[in-house]
């Protein structure tokens, strides 16, 4: 027992103490944010103001009109110019960005054919479609007019529409989509956590074979020791990263709801609909339903990865042949998980949760739904007790290849062969 | 007293019978030579004694009692063929991790690392990673977490190859600086003048049988072949008649010859007198090691073949 805490210890503090792990710490929630935000800002600033000359000749627009739409929407600036030959009019020269062209035709008929935006660059389909939609707004109320509606009540009429929203009674769920969003992020996290700290076990124990270091090892302590010491500090640094994340979102919470008040708006309604979203779902629940999952799910998978590891040689591509049947369900997980976010009663979702590979990464997406309304107390205990009961097994078999594996060399080794170390009496 | 006694050991792998049917004696404070060609079962016999595999059939004593790994791995220090080390690990750190997978305290461990750190003049390694070192300062460095535990039977597998003269030397006063204060070394090496250098004791291993086994000496007189050099003032073409002896070539400018059956060494030396051969040196040529090895394991195929079993 005191030899697994050491073999712990090393495991834990070899990993944590690198650079690699410390800015990988701190530069996922620093990428995650620019990543958010960034999109928003990039997407804001890719908005092209324009200059547009329109050159009407159905007398349907005139500079009143235009004047209220530039003022209404300011994202891009209409002028109605008169010209002599719209093929040949340069508007470039003359200070514009863009050229519209409106022939000569009944009101009716304008919209027949597309109209078409003259440039000499090329804009965004953003720019594009605000300017599309800008015209529309100014051709509703062309359209309006010529009809004889009153545009008083069309915005009355625009206004009032029914909005409906879910009340899952069991659950007193508020709002499905933030079950959604987090459902999604725990699944990812989860799958996140199985792929890159699974394959990391599996690394460790080849650089242990390789590097001939587990036979000095294996003179001390046994096997198993050794392998559960791998697993179980390995699966103690991703518990590190998850806490510190934890905290980081923590402090990045309170730290832009005190700026937020003198700061911008949009952090400030951010921080609202994350107080909204806290006070909506049951997150003891999910805390703990997380831990489960990432222990269970973890110890899974890294068994798995942990006795391929051992089985291979210094043969990076002879890990990827190995370990690829296993990514696999790791991949098929997060694609079920993607369909169980949207749908999380289907049957589909409700099996996938309750299979031992897929359940870590599936229920994850389901849970924030909610239970016992959305998965029923049993499913829940049907999803947790499989899960054990496969990390037994698995961890057993894992334990009884390495054995065999991490003392021999220089030997290819199939699935089948390793599936013969583990069933083998001795 | 024996500190290591194996009875009838047997390790059958799938393709190959590795161990078949061993038994050995170590004495305690003796160096003991484990001999044998590449893939005779000397590695699969060291991981039997070091606990990393069990025999299938047959007994193994330790200290006087049947062997418990949980116990016993703690005294017995084993440095395998192949070094294994961590790489990107601190080399202080390393020798106190390995110390103490051992069962020493951390404050034993430290102790005990630093005294060994100093003896090698090695502390100033104490911060730098394994991949810095060159392969003998390496060597030394598994060497140091092999003894660093104090164990009463120390495993050596190999323990010179790329080391330099004076290393060697420094590693090999140190063996017999330990065995000397009671330890027990096992010595496998395909090295043999270096066996006979350093083992009181050997046994030869062959196809996963033990073919020999005794004291070196004795068994180098159980080999010999009544070779004898013998330094005189001229050939011995000279001298036509009857002869004790065989003339079988000359070697360093002395005469190399085989005694007859039947006749003594004294009965040569008086021959030689009588025929007023002047007689500077008379030596008997035991064979090496080496000879003995090759004579035993030759006809065996380099790799050992891979039998099928029943």
């Amino acid at each position: 027992m005191q030899k697994i805490l050491l073999i712990i210890q090393r495991e834990y503090l070899s990993r944590v103490r690198k650079k690699t792990f410390i800015i990988g710490t701190l530069l996922f929630p620093v990428l995650y944010l620019l990543l958010v935000f960034g999109a928003g800002f990039i997407a804001e600033r890719s908005k092209t103001h324009l200059t547009v000359a329109i050159a009407d000749e159905t007398g349907l627009l005139n500079d009143s009109l235009i004047k209220r739409y530039n003022l209404l929407d300011p994202s891009s600036t209409f002028k109605l110019v008169r010209v002599a030959g719209p093929d040949t009019f340069n508007y470039s020269r003359e200070g514009y960005d863009a050229f519209i062209h409106i022939a000569k035709l009944d009101w009716e008929r304008v919209t027949e054919n597309p109209l078409t935006m003259k440039t000499r660059k090329s804009y965004g389909i953003n720019t594009q479609e605000l300017i599309e939609a800008k015209l529309n707004s100014i051709w509703d109320e062309i359209k309006n007019i010529k009809h004889g509606i009153d545009p008083g009540l069309i915005s009355i009429l625009a206004g009032n529409k029914i909005q409906l929203k879910t009340l899952n009674e069991t659950d007193r769920q508020q709002d499905s989509r933030i079950a959604n969003a987090i459902g999604l992020i725990a699944g990812l996290l989860m799958y996140l956590v199985i792929l890159v700290y699974g394959s990391m076990v599996m690394m460790g124990i080849m650089e242990e074979k390789t590097n001939r270091i587990a036979e000095v090892i294996v003179s001390s302590v046994k096997p198993f020791e050794m392998m559960l010491g791998k697993i179980l500090g390995i699966g103690l640094v991703a518990l590190t990263q998850f806490i510190l994340w934890i905290v980081f979102i923590f402090l990045i919470y309170n730290l832009s709801s005190v700026f937020g008040k003198s700061a911008d708006s949009s952090v400030t309604q951010i921080v609202g609909s994350v107080q909204e979203v806290f006070s909506g779902i049951n997150i003891p629940l999910i805390l703990f339903c997380f831990l489960f999952y990432f222990i269970g799910g973890f110890f899974f998978y890294a068994s798995i990865y942990g006795a391929i590891g051992s089985a291979i040689n210094e043969d990076i591509r002879e890990a990827q042949t190995l370990s690829f049947p296993v990514t696999m369900l790791v991949v098929l997980s997060i694609l079920v998980m993607t369909a169980a976010v949207n749908d999380p009663s289907s049957p589909l979702a409700v099996w996938a949760s309750i299979i031992p590979f897929s359940s870590p990464i599936v229920m994850m997406a389901r849970i924030p739904y909610g239970v016992p309304g959305t998965v029923p107390w049993w499913q829940l205990i049907a999803s947790m007790v499989a899960l054990v009961a496969c990390f037994v097994i698995t961890t057993w078999i894992a334990a009884k290849i390495y054995r065999t594996g991490i003392l021999m060399y220089g030997k290819k080794v199939t699935w089948k062969e390793m599936l013969r170390w583990a069933f083998r009496n001795d | 007293m024996e500190i290591l006694r194996i009875e009838n050991v047997k390790k059958y792998f799938t393709s190959q019978k590795a161990v078949d049917d061993i038994s050995l004696s170590v004495h305690q404070g003796s160096i003991f030579g484990l001999l044998g060609p590449n893939g005779a079962g000397k590695t699969t016999l060291i991981r039997m004694i070091t606990g990393i595999f069990f025999p299938d059939e047959g007994r193994i004593f330790f200290d006087g009692r049947k062997f418990n790994v949980r116990e016993d791995v703690k005294k017995i220090g084993y440095m395998p063929e192949e070094r294994g080390l961590y790489k990107k690990m601190k080399i202080g750190e390393q020798a106190l991790y390995l110390a103490r997978l051992k069962g020493l305290s951390r404050s034993e461990a430290l102790n005990k690392t630093k005294k060994w750190f100093e003896k090698f003049e090695m502390q100033s390694w104490w911060n730098k990673k394994v991949e810095d070192l060159s392969k003998g300062m390496s060597q030394k460095l598994q060497f140091v977490t092999t003894v660093l535990h104090e164990p009463k039977l120390i495993i050596l597998d190999e323990p010179f190859s790329g080391l330099d003269p004076v290393n060697t030397n420094l590693i090999k006063d140190e063996i017999f600086r330990l065995a000397h204060e009671g330890a027990t070394v096992i010595f496998s090496t395909h090295r043999m003048e270096q066996v006979e250098e350093i083992c009181d004791h050997i046994i030869l291993v062959n196809k996963g049988k033990k073919i020999l086994d005794g004291n070196v000496q004795e068994i180098k007189k159980q080999f010999k072949e009544n070779l004898f050099s013998v330094g005189v003032d001229r050939p011995f073409s000279d001298a036509s008649d009857y002869l004790p002896f065989r003339i079988m070539g000359q070697k360093n400018g002395k005469q190399v010859i085989q005694i007859l059956d039947g006749k003594t060494p004294n009965d040569v030396l008086q021959y030689l007198i009588q025929r007023g051969f002047e007689i500077h040196s008379f030596q008997e040529l035991l064979p090496s090691l080496n000879d003995i090895f090759i004579k035993l394991v030759e006809g065996t195929s380099p790799s050992r073949a891979f039998e099928q079993l029943n």
